[in-house]
């Protein structure tokens, strides 16, 4: 959306807009005049509203994404915990891990938590 | 949420974690005294810490019917039902609380991936149903990032139960006096 200094004298409001055939990029040339301050008006103020509009979606989807967050960190706070604590007790128990594969350690047979 | 409820483990419950953290990292690192302490410890700690983290999974379960169903009560009813039925199904006879705590995991991150799925669906359906107001793909990307992480946690979650039970059926039995009722609400 601009307006243009002709070299006549005199600003022509022009504004572009994406062609709904081709996607092609399209400038209209709307006029000069009352009509064109009028018509540049309109543009501005639904340009704003738009940008507000789209603040506001932010602001929402932040808003949605803080809640989801809320659901899933109890979630991962337990998939956490189950992790550290599945990993101590095989551990206490007397196994190993070798290349990603638990294995129990020779002499530790009869090992467990509570043979300590 | 219709009930106030704590949903985070104890500050103590947390320390306790680091620290038979620290210790696993020890003992996988090679150190034998470490070993003794990690025994000591899972023996001393590990059965409170499984119990407050059984009790955490199964009210995060709770939160997240009741967020899925909508407000619906009988689809409410109908995943609280579900959930019990996972539970008893996954744990299968006297699951020992290492066990119960697997379960608690898996079906905790079943109900997430199942609700997150439902949610990001509805933003696609948002965003092909109404032109005018679209969602931004970023966040439908955010959305698909985090269904992601809980789908790969989930199956992980199935493999670590399945690997503990393998490797618990060839150990002597561990004594642990911690009760974990796995029906409770």
């Amino acid at each position: 959306m601009a307006w243009e200094t002709r070299e006549r004298g005199g600003r022509y409001y022009t504004r572009s807009r994406r062609s709904l055939e081709d996607g092609r990029i399209l400038r209209e040339y709307v006029g000069t005049g009352p009509f064109a301050e009028i018509v540049a008006q309109s543009d501005r103020t639904g340009r704003e509203l738009a940008e507000a509009e789209r603040q506001q979606e932010r602001a929402r989807h932040g808003q949605e994404l803080e809640r989801l967050e809320a659901l899933v960190a109890p979630v991962l706070e337990l998939d956490h915990a189950a992790e550290v604590l599945a990993r101590a007790e095989l551990l206490a128990a007397g196994y190993h891990r070798h290349k990603g594969e638990w294995r129990r350690a020779r002499g530790e047979a009869n090992a467990h938590p509570n043979s300590a | 949420m219709h009930t106030p409820i704590a949903l985070e483990l104890s500050e103590d419950a947390r320390a306790r974690i680091a620290e038979l953290r620290a210790l696993s990292e020890k003992v996988e690192a090679g150190d034998k005294e470490a070993r003794k302490e990690l025994r000591r410890l899972v023996r001393a700690s590990s059965p409170e810490v499984i119990g407050r983290a059984s009790d955490i999974g199964r009210r995060a379960g709770r939160v997240l019917a009741y967020t899925a169903a909508g407000g619906d009560p009988l689809t409410e009813e109908a995943l609280y039902a579900k959930l019990d039925a996972m539970r008893m199904e996954i744990a299968g006879e006297n699951p020992t609380p290492l066990e119960v705590l697997l379960t608690e995991r898996v079906v905790s991150l079943w109900m997430l991936t199942a609700l997150l799925e439902v949610l990001v669906s509805a933003q696609y359906q948002k965003r092909l149903g109404d032109g005018a107001k679209r969602i931004s793909p970023s966040y439908i990307v955010q959305q698909s990032r985090i269904l992601d992480s809980a789908t790969r946690r989930y199956l992980a979650a199935i493999r670590e139960l399945a690997r503990v039970r393998k490797l618990q059926a060839t150990a002597p039995p561990v004594q642990v006096n911690t009760q974990v009722n796995i029906l409770a609400g």
